[in-house]
């Protein structure tokens, strides 16, 4: 198959890449977490969408006026979300461990367990641990809100080191004794307990130090300086693009999250609202161009990373079964922006070959948007819309019911769709035993 | 390829499924925003009584800015007899709750002035919205400034569409003009409880009087304040009567009183007062976002 340059030159990238054992670790282990992922997204689909009075579907349906119970259904499908949600980063830190171990031939459930440990251990409430000494009680002992999506960057990054560490320290040991008969057996019981005492004391010492800089731990430290880069882009629209395209290489990353659909309540938004409720329309609007209007509107249809146009370009062109599989079962988290399930599952996440339109395609359509809206082709959206709006109907329903702002929004669609298309072809490239279905 | 048909059948029904809900949606949020919505610009109108010009509140609105620290700035507003309106002061640009004082160039007491006043007052009003485009205000009326509001609100105040006034103060308004009986009612007593059906519905009214003995401020008798309730009592939301008495409660000093300043403050601004100045518990004042529904801004 002929191809251009460039794609033959990610191919090969792509193929070195996977060669290495920390790719395959990463890769294994988020195949392993995605199934659980997928369920609790579905769970969070109905949650979310049908049940939270902020939900797009319970809004549109009038759920709480028909549904009998509607406060014990909320309270039952937020607590199942919150069970796997809140610890999906800690399953990572495991698997990633475990498979890493195991390319090693290590003990590779121990090294597992030692790395989910180890990044339990950074991502402690040090600074509540004087109120538990002074006898407050209800602080929670971990930062929890780093235990969930938004921890799984680190928790790879622990998984890796502590795999690697681990293993070559149990190792080590084993040789060590076995070169020195005179010191005795080594147990089994200390060949896990020497290592996971290091890999402790080091991330415990590690998080300490972090605890006096910051209080969210070392994954807040990092969230943190992250969240505040790219909160606040202003009007520009090139700021705009930029902090998108950053945002969206954060994401692929696994720091899931820094800039989400929070802006119904921007100040710029609301001065939005004002004018348009004001003058019948958001014509004129006074901020025209946010990360909201444009970002929200035209560049986040299933999420950052427009994957639900990845989803479409799956069903057109991707001859990978696992690929089809995977699309048609994140296709209805994808439509209410819920799109964790599709970047773990293909996976997206650290994928090269996926990286250049998962960052490309949201910033040519907040080109187009830019353009449409400054030649006043097009509205701003200006009426909140929930988040799990399904994309290509936002900015209709947040101009208003504007319907060239939803002719731009399947423009978009289409446009993400042909930008993805080439990058799926050359993945249908990829082979081997555990692509087939 | 034989079933394909039935899933494209299948995907537009889906389609049509959330599409239509949404559209019906999407109006009915867009209807609640618009009748919703209030203008950050909630100015407070303040209507005079009879011989007194746009300038009879000048002592209460130092008064004001001297006690809140808050720059109101001052519009004035004069409608002459022809109905032509001038302005003298302006809306500082960033002031949310700026002062209105609407006054006439006949300022003369009497049935016949007050209801022509009361036209001349709609005049300035429309002219204010055009130009400031707020949707909701609120109003004090000294004297027969109540009665010139009351009239207008009973009798023009519908032709402004969209435009709602959210609480009225009155200080030591003659509903039943200087009769002291509680049985004969005046022309414009008997006219403001006949229209008084024309009254919003969402208003709050705050009635202010003044006494220097047990009946009367000096100048209008304080049964005729009470005869207020007869036109506002059941009418409107809230009606509630205020009687000050001590120092400076002679029917002109009324405006400028420490007491009904602070009333003010309380009632027609709803300022956050410090709590050793608060007179009363206020409660059943709460924060609201703009649309008036947690959740959504």
């Amino acid at each position: 198959m002929k191809q251009p340059h460039l794609l033959r030159g990610l191919w090969q990238l792509n193929q070195r890449l996977s060669q290495r054992r920390m790719m395959q670790a990463i890769t294994a282990a988020l195949r392993l977490v995605y199934p659980f992922v997928l369920v609790m997204t579905f769970i969070d689909v109905i949650g979310q969408g049908f049940l939270m009075k902020t939900g797009f579907f319970y809004q549109i349906y009038h759920i709480g006026h028909w549904l009998p119970g509607i406060t014990i259904w909320q309270q039952g499908f937020t607590a199942l979300g919150l069970v796997i949600n809140g610890v999906v980063a800690v399953m990572i830190a495991f698997a990633t461990g475990y498979y890493l171990a195991r390319s090693y031939h290590g003990d590779a459930l121990t090294v597992g367990i030692m790395s989910a440990l180890a990044f339990l251990t950074l991502n402690l409430n040090y600074g509540a641990l004087g109120a538990a000494h002074a006898g407050v009680s209800g602080v929670p002992p971990f930062v929890t809100t780093n235990l969930g999506p938004q921890g799984i960057f680190l928790a790879i990054v622990i998984g890796l080191t502590v795999g690697w560490l681990a293993s070559h320290l149990m190792r080590g040991l084993a040789t060590w004794y076995l070169r020195h008969p005179r010191l005795g057996q080594l147990g089994w019981t200390g060949r896990i307990a020497i290592p996971l005492m290091s890999v402790l004391i080091m991330n415990g010492a590690i998080g300490l130090g972090l605890s006096w800089l910051n209080h969210g731990g070392l994954n807040g430290l990092v969230y943190q300086g992250l969240s505040n880069l790219v909160t606040n882009p202003g009007h520009r629209g090139l700021v705009i693009l930029a902090v998108t395209a950053l945002n969206n290489l954060f994401w692929w990353l696994g720091l899931i999250g820094p800039v989400s659909l929070a802006g119904n309540s921007a100040v710029t938004s609301l001065q939005n609202l004002a004018y348009a409720v004001q003058h019948g329309s958001g014509w004129g609007a006074p901020n025209p161009i946010t990360l909201h209007t444009l970002g929200d509107a035209y560049a986040n249809f299933g999420g950052a990373g427009m994957t639900l146009a990845l989803v479409i370009a799956i069903w057109i062109g991707s001859k990978q079964v696992s690929y089809r599989r995977i699309a048609n079962q994140t296709f209805l988290p994808n439509l209410v922006n819920l799109n964790e399930p599709i970047l773990l599952g293909l996976p997206v996440l650290f994928n090269p070959i996926l990286l250049i339109p998962f960052i490309v395609a949201p910033a040519v359509n907040i080109g187009l948007a830019w353009c449409a809206i400054t030649w006043k082709l097009v509205p701003p959206i200006v009426y909140p819309v929930p988040r799990t709006t399904p994309g290509p109907l936002m900015a209709f329903l947040g101009t208003g019911g504007d319907w060239r702002a939803f002719i731009l929004s399947l423009v978009c669609l289409v446009v993400s769709v042909l930008i993805y298309l080439p990058f799926i072809q050359v993945l249908n490239q990829e082979g081997g035993s555990d692509h087939a279905a | 390829m034989r079933h394909n048909w039935w899933r494209w059948l299948l995907g537009i029904g889906l389609i049509l499924v959330v599409f239509i809900p949404s559209l019906a949606w999407m109006q009915h949020r867009v209807t609640h925003y618009k009748s919703n919505y209030k203008t950050p610009l909630n100015p407070t109108i303040m209507v005079p009584g009879s011989s007194a010009s746009q300038n009879r509140f000048d002592a209460l609105i130092s008064e004001l800015r001297k006690e809140t620290k808050v720059g109101h700035s001052v519009l004035k507003v004069k409608v002459a007899t022809n109905g032509q309106v001038s302005y003298t002061g302006s809306i500082r640009r960033g002031d949310n709750q700026p002062f209105i004082v609407i006054a006439f160039e006949n300022n003369q007491d009497g049935y016949t002035n007050i209801n022509k006043q009361a036209q001349w007052l709609n005049i300035a009003f429309k002219d204010l919205v055009k130009t400031y485009h707020f949707n909701h205000f609120s109003a004090l009326g000294h004297s027969n400034g109540g009665l010139i509001l009351s009239l207008f609100l009973e009798k023009y105040f519908s032709e402004t569409k969209h435009v709602n006034i959210d609480r009225l103060m009155t200080i030591a308004t003659p509903y039943n003009m200087e009769s002291d009986s509680t049985t004969t009612r005046t022309a414009i007593l008997k006219e403001l409880i006949a229209g008084r059906e024309q009254l919003p519905k969402k208003l709050t009214v705050y009635s202010v009087a003044g006494t220097e003995n047990y009946s009367s401020d000096g100048t209008v008798p304080a049964n005729s304040v009470n005869q207020g309730k007869y036109v506002f009592q059941n009418q409107v939301a809230h009606y509630t009567q205020i009687t000050v008495t001590g120092d400076n409660t002679t029917h002109s000093d009324l405006p400028q009183n420490k007491q009904i300043v602070l009333l003010i403050r309380q009632y027609l601004l709803q300022e956050e007062l410090p709590a050793k100045e608060r007179a009363n518990n206020r409660s059943g004042i709460v924060r609201r976002s703009i649309t008036g529904e947690a959740g959504l801004p």
